[in-house]
């Protein structure tokens, strides 16, 4: 955070989880229950019988769009599109959206495979798939609006869309620590007063065959790993009447040297760095390990929750969903102050520090 | 406060492998525009494009670009090679370029404390191996990882150029990437300047790199009916009467950062300084820019507030002239609205008639030619601009490019999706 400038506080949030669709209650949900992973829909037909931490249906009271738009979205661009409307009227903010900066980790593409499996029908000849026919038939047999689902930065673009954001903005691909990335931004952009008040979340899922398919092929999908989704966001202010939360530190390092010398180095600085509450945000399970490992020799003391052993792996949004956890169980009295760390594969860490206001 | 210069360029584009190419073709006033080669795209709707002239990226012609590489670096290229990372063009495309620029700015082990800021396209999706699964009676997404998966990429990941970039230069900085669509390679360089400016960073290795010169990704945009309908060599023309739609591009353009001082300290001659940045979103439409160029122009007047200088200082604007009709002239109303009276002196082209719609790597390739002005005293011409359309009411630069001396440019960005980026650029001062 930039020195002299007045703090940034959250003022309001948005959660889309397993848990529901809610942010109130995650936090103490995640601390008391264990993850119930059930068999998911989504990956029925690529991968039966794959346990998942799955979203229920979105109830039309807290979608967006109509279903034409709906079927523009990928899905982790409809949960975008939910949080920040959900964020924008938790915080109140009603009016000039137009000034308010939004910032977003993003995932993978997720482009309908119902499409892509009609325009490979459509590519076959006697000899199987041709390109001819993938180029005079193939692709009229998908909807020209296939690739606007493709495009990951329209995670972004839908919620603004739907919800009227057009101020400052950045779309970061995240494996974990772009979604950090997306608050810093955010948190840089309220500091040099570019915008007032600005978003800053991530909405993601590990749940679309092909993104799936991708993880079992790398190898990222054992240990422990339960394919997850989910949307988290904060609303971010400088000045704020009841703020919920104050953002004290946010800050990211790597690659090059171990975790633990990432989180010291990544905290040095940090005034009285005492914390009642660390949430980890590991993006795969190898992640896993690392953070807990790192926070365990650095905040002994402190209540640790991973939110992956309650959510399972939501990939860009995870990070998000820790955020936002935290900031549950500081509102709800049970924490004072929260670090929230996360980790990706690209073998960087990020923190966040978060307290209750004074 | 540290101020931002670029200290070394590296461009890989239709025109060729790098910068010497592409300033030589912007100079020259050329247009590289051929019918597609890399792949048989003679059914598809668009087969005209911006390609990169080879047909085949790999590690042999990688190396063949690649001058005094260390046996390390020789090896990771290897590595890279065996996992199928250069099928994704953009991967070797932005290696080139990364490794053009970092030449050129003199950087060496100090420097490898860099971060990377990049803009990166789509993941490419392998539709040639999705395909032959599925003709074989369905895809085997289950297979275990040591049978059927290993020979068949779905999709390549995003990032992975940028992970290719870390561990090539063995840089210790952290790697962001943009993913903010055609908006993406401005954002990605403003991301840059905004470390330097916060002292976050000292060197920052930025820029873009995309090619959706792929089935997939052809097919796609076709459908979209994006590009130019018509399969000439002029199938783009930025601004014109006749304009009908965008041509595809590919390639990258990379940047070294760092602050002045840093630059300063280590000899090296700014190439141009980062003066303001701005973002906006249309937040209006998925399908189309919001016409009234409000939010657009909103981006502009950020950029130039950032950089404490008024719309009279612009000398010359790079603009995101696509070539389609709705962009155009929503980005001429946003200049006359930012730029008021000024607009009528201001000289604006678009390169894309030239080379394509370089996508998430627009904007690097773009910002890469306002270096033309600063280094050859030229503004890039138009390609196939010949009729202005009354509707796009600024001071189009017709198929030449014009001598001038201007010390400030402003390049535009505009993104699928609404996100609008500009970006201010000055003389460096020597």
């Amino acid at each position: 955070m930039k020195r002299g400038a007045p703090p940034i506080v959250v003022s309001g949030a948005a959660a889309l989880s397993a848990f529901g669709f809610g942010w109130r209650g995650l936090g103490r949900a995640l601390r008391d229950r264990a993850l119930k992973p059930a068999v998911s829909t989504q990956l029925q037909e690529s991968h039966a019988g794959v346990l998942a931490s799955e979203l229920a249906s979105i109830p039309a009271a807290v979608d967006v769009g109509d279903a034409r738009t709906q079927k523009l979205m990928s899905r982790a661009a409809r949960l975008g599109a939910v949080a920040v409307k959900q964020a924008l009227d938790d915080a109140g903010w009603a009016d000039a959206r137009e000034e308010i900066g939004c910032f977003f980790g993003v995932g993978a593409s997720g482009g309908s495979m119902t499409e892509l499996r009609e325009m490979l029908r459509a590519s076959r000849d006697d000899a199987g798939f041709s390109l001819t026919r993938f180029g005079s038939a193939g692709l009229a047999a998908c909807s020209p609006l296939f690739a606007f689902q493709l495009m990951n930065n329209f995670t972004l673009c839908h919620a603004a869309i739907q919800s009227g954001v057009a101020g400052p903005n950045s779309a970061f691909y995240s494996r974990g620590n772009g979604t950090l990335v997306a608050l810093a931004e955010a948190a840089h952009a309220l500091s040099e007063g570019d915008c007032a008040r600005a978003l800053a979340g991530a909405a993601d899922t590990a749940l679309h065959p092909v993104t799936f398919a991708e993880l079992v092929r790398e190898g990222r999908a054992q240990n422990g790993f339960v394919p997850g989704e989910g949307a988290g966001v904060l609303a971010l202010t400088r000045e704020a009447e009841q703020p919920l939360a104050v953002l004290e530190h946010c800050g990211f390092r790597g690659p090059g040297l171990a975790p633990s010398e990432l989180v010291r180095e990544l905290l040095e600085g940090v005034d009285g760095l005492e914390v009642d509450l660390v949430v980890l945000a590991p993006w795969g399970a190898s992640a896993r390990a690392t953070l807990r490992e790192a926070a365990e020799a650095r905040f002994a003391g402190a209540a640790l929750l991973d939110i992956s052993l309650g959510l399972g792996d939501s990939l860009a949004a995870t990070p998000a969903l820790a955020w936002v956890a935290a900031l549950d169980l500081l509102v709800s009295g049970e924490a004072e102050r929260a670090l929230i760390l996360n980790a990706g594969t690209d073998a960087a860490v990020g923190a966040v520090l978060l307290g209750r206001p004074t | 406060m540290s101020a931002a210069v670029i200290t070394g360029v590296g461009v890989v584009s239709a025109f060729g492998v790098g910068a010497r190419a592409f300033f030589g073709g912007l100079s020259e006033g050329r247009s590289a525009i051929t019918q597609i080669r890399s792949f048989d795209a003679s059914a598809f709707p668009t087969r005209v494009a911006g390609e990169v002239p080879v047909i085949t990226v790999d590690g042999s012609w990688l190396r063949s670009q690649l001058v005094g590489s260390s046996a390390a670096a020789d090896s990771r290229l290897d590595e890279y090679e065996q996992r199928g990372a250069f099928r994704d063009r953009k991967v070797g495309f932005g290696l080139l370029a990364a490794a053009e620029a970092w030449r050129a700015a003199r950087c060496g082990e100090a420097e490898k404390e860099a971060w990377l800021s990049l803009a990166l396209g789509l993941e490419q999706a392998f539709l040639e191996d999705f395909a032959p699964l599925s003709a074989a009676g369905g895809v085997d997404w289950a297979a275990p990882p040591q049978t059927a998966l290993p020979r068949v990429r779905l999709r390549s990941r995003l990032d992975l150029c940028a992970e290719v970039l870390g561990r090539y230069f063995e840089l210790r900085g952290p790697s962001l990437v943009n993913a903010s669509a055609c908006a993406a390679g401005a954002l990605a360089v403003a991301h840059a300047a905004s470390l330097i400016e916060r002292g976050a960073a000292s060197i920052v290795l930025c820029g873009g790199a995309d090619s959706m010169l792929n089935p997939l990704g052809l097919g796609g945009m076709s459908r979209l009916l994006a590009p130019s309908p018509r399969n000439e060599l002029d199938a783009c023309r930025p601004f014109d009467r006749r304009r009908d739609g965008l041509v595809i591009g590919e390639g990258a353009a990379m940047f070294v950062v760092e602050s002045a001082e840093r630059a300063q300290r280590r000899n090296v001659r700014p190439l141009a300084r980062i003066l303001g940045w701005g973002s906006t979103q249309d937040a209006y439409r998925a399908t189309a820019p919001r016409p009234d160029g409000s939010a657009a122009s909103r981006a502009i007047q950020r950029a130039l507030a950032r950089a404490r200088l008024g719309p009279e200082a612009v000398g010359y604007i790079n603009a995101h002239g696509t070539g389609t009709p709705l962009n155009d002239e929503a980005e001429a109303i946003a200049i006359r609205a930012a730029l008021g009276a000024h607009a009528d002196h201001v000289p604006v082209s678009s390169i894309k008639g030239a080379l394509g719609h370089l996508m998430a790597a627009s904007g690097a390739i773009e910002l890469a030619a306002c270096l033309l002005p600063f280094e050859r005293g030229l503004l890039p011409g138009t390609a196939h601009h010949r009729d202005r359309d009354p509707r796009c009411d600024v001071s189009v630069i017709g198929e030449r490019p014009l001598a001038a001396r201007v010390e400030v440019v402003l390049k535009n960005s505009f993104g699928f999706g609404g996100q609008n980026a500009s970006i201010v650029l000055g003389r460096a001062v020597t």
